[in-house]
Order: C-alpha cells, then structure tokens, then sequence
C-alpha cells in the first residue's frame, strides 16, 4: 500500500466515532499508506487535549462500556499516540476551532491547523475518501 | 504446536487494529527473509494479516490454531528474491520434475525454503534445509544421485544449486520457478 493515499473527515465526537476514525486509520497507516485526517465540528473532540480521554459512548448505548473492557480495545489516547507514531497527518479545521473559541494549543501536541481548501488539496489525489 | 520463526510477538488479547500495528513494529527489525510468528487471540486476525501481508508486499504462510491462540506466519519481503539473474545453469521446469516424480523415479529434492513455508505445502519426499543453513549442513545430503533444489522463486534455489556445486556435488539441478506455481501434490507438516 506505500503510494496509497488516503483522506478522512472526522465530523464527529463520540467514542464511537473516534473508533471508526482511528481504527481506519492506524491500519491503512500500519499498511504503508499515506493517511491524513481532518477534524471538523465535534470531530475536533478527538484530539482535543482533555477531551479525547474522555468521550462519551453514545446516549442509550452504555451497555457497550462492559464490552470494551472485555475486549482490551486500545484507548483513543493509546491510539492517537500510534497515529502519531505512524505519521498520520492530523489537521484541525480552523473555522471550528474559530467558532468554538479553541486556539492550537487546545490540542494534542503535533497537529496542524487548516481550512476547508487545505483538506481538498490534500484528498485531492487521494485513493480513498472516507467521511465519519 | 509451533512452527520454526526467527522471531515471535505475542500480541494475544489485543484488539483490532493492534495486531497489525504491533506486526508492522516488529516486522521493520526484522531481517529479509526470515519470518515472524504472530500470536494472536482476535479472531479477525487472520483475514487482517492476510490483507495487512498483500499490501505490504510480505509473505504470509498461514495460521495455525492453538487452542484459544491463532499463530500467524509472515515472512518479510526480501529484494533478493526479485531478481531476475540466474546463475547456476542446470535447471528444470516444473513439469520436467513432474513427470519424474509421476514416473516414480527415486529422486531427491532439496526444499530450501524456512522451515515454516515448508511446513504450510512442499513437495512429498522433500528434504527441507533453508538456505541459510545449508553451509553447515549439505553433508546431510548424499553426494551421488541427482540433487533437485527448490524454493518460492528459484532464487534462494539458484544460490543454493551454486553452493553445492562447488562443494563438489555434480548433479545439481534448480527446479524454476519453484512452489509458487507447482501444481502437483503437497503434503503440510503442521
């Protein structure tokens, strides 16, 4: 997969969302891929200093906590550190953070900060496109 | 039961996407050729290692079950294996060895392969020492008769068919292209 690109828009912020996110992610990284993602919205929430050690599993569906315990799932923190690891490009949307009153060093250390035309410029020659 | 590996990670009870994560790790210090033996309890494992081995462009040999544990084999990519240049000029197709098996001759052939791709497919009768090994023990192999070497490829086979002939074995012959394509009967070892 080395010359394979691929391009994620992470546009929300549950614990859910982070799995699908950084799940996809690390594995297209970890096979050699070229991964970059950006965080729009409550997307943001996943690399939110604080934030992403704590999201929230989704209303009505706490009964999964016993399952991710069970399974030894990574946590978000675990997994941001492999992204960063694996150099996966992790790009914060600047109109959100605008909106939201966020400034850089809100967020775990190493991101960049980019608009919307910075996103299209990088999937612009992207492999895979995947939207969460 | 285990397989011969030059290394072993042990990534039981964790969960997608650490196997890969932890493999693609391990594999970077890992020497061309040689092979890993993954441990793992995620029972999409194995269809994840398989894909993870493709795109990558490194080996997988198969999965043994143990109980709870799934044991991945994965041999890292090697450019040696890539070339094209064969050396050693005695060689045979893989329907010349074919058709002598078939005609029941007594022949011997030489798998020098790592002892794990062996163990998922070789030719019955095959004898396995891997390459890497075979300055140390070519004295197994008996000086007269028709030596016939094999590998993936035909070129651990071509090096191989070099080293013998200039330890004075005289019928040394290199089957080409080798077990990726052969199409005759196999045996397993595990």
């Amino acid at each position: 997969m080395a010359n394979t690109k691929v391009a994620i828009i992470a546009a929300n912020g549950s614990l859910f969302d982070a799995y699908k996110v950084l799940n996809v992610a690390t594995a297209a990284a970890a096979s050699d891929a070229e991964v970059g993602i950006f965080f729009t919205f409550e997307g943001l929430n996943l690399i939110h200093k604080e934030g992403h050690k704590n999201l929230a599993i989704p209303e009505g569906k706490e009964h999964f906590q016993e399952g991710f315990e069970r399974t030894n799932v990574p946590s978000i923190e675990e997994l941001i550190g492999i992204a960063q690891e694996l150099d996966i490009k992790l790009i914060a949307c600047q109109m959100t953070m605008d909106v939201m009153n966020l400034e850089k060093e809100d967020f775990v250390d190493g991101i960049e900060v980019g608009g919307a035309a910075s996103y299209i410029d990088y999937a612009k020659d992207a492999n895979i496109s995947l939207t969460f | 039961m285990s397989l011969v590996a030059n290394e072993t990670l042990d990534a039981k009870g964790l969960a997608c996407p650490m196997p890969i994560v932890k493999t693609k790790k391990a594999i970077k210090n890992l020497d061309p050729g040689h092979v890993i033996e993954v441990q793992a309890t995620d029972k999409g494992s194995t269809a994840d290692i398989k894909a993870w081995s493709e795109s990558t462009g490194h080996q997988y040999l198969g999965t043994v079950e143990d109980g709870e544990v799934l044991k991945h084999y994965i041999r890292k990519a090697s450019e040696e294996e890539t070339s094209e240049e064969k050396k050693h000029e005695n060689v045979l197709d893989l329907d010349g060895l074919r058709s002598k098996l078939d005609g029941e001759e007594n022949i011997s052939i030489l798998d020098v392969r790592e002892p794990a791709e062996y163990a998922f497919g070789h030719i019955p009768g095959a004898v396995n020492i891997p390459l890497g090994e075979l300055e140390e023990r070519f004295n197994e192999l008996n000086q007269d008769g028709d030596i016939h070497v094999i590998c993936r490829t035909g070129n651990r086979s071509d090096l191989a068919a070099q080293k013998l002939s200039e330890k004075g074995y005289k019928n040394v012959k290199n089957v080409v292209p080798g077990m990726s394509d052969w199409q005759g009967p196999t045996e397993k070892s595990n």
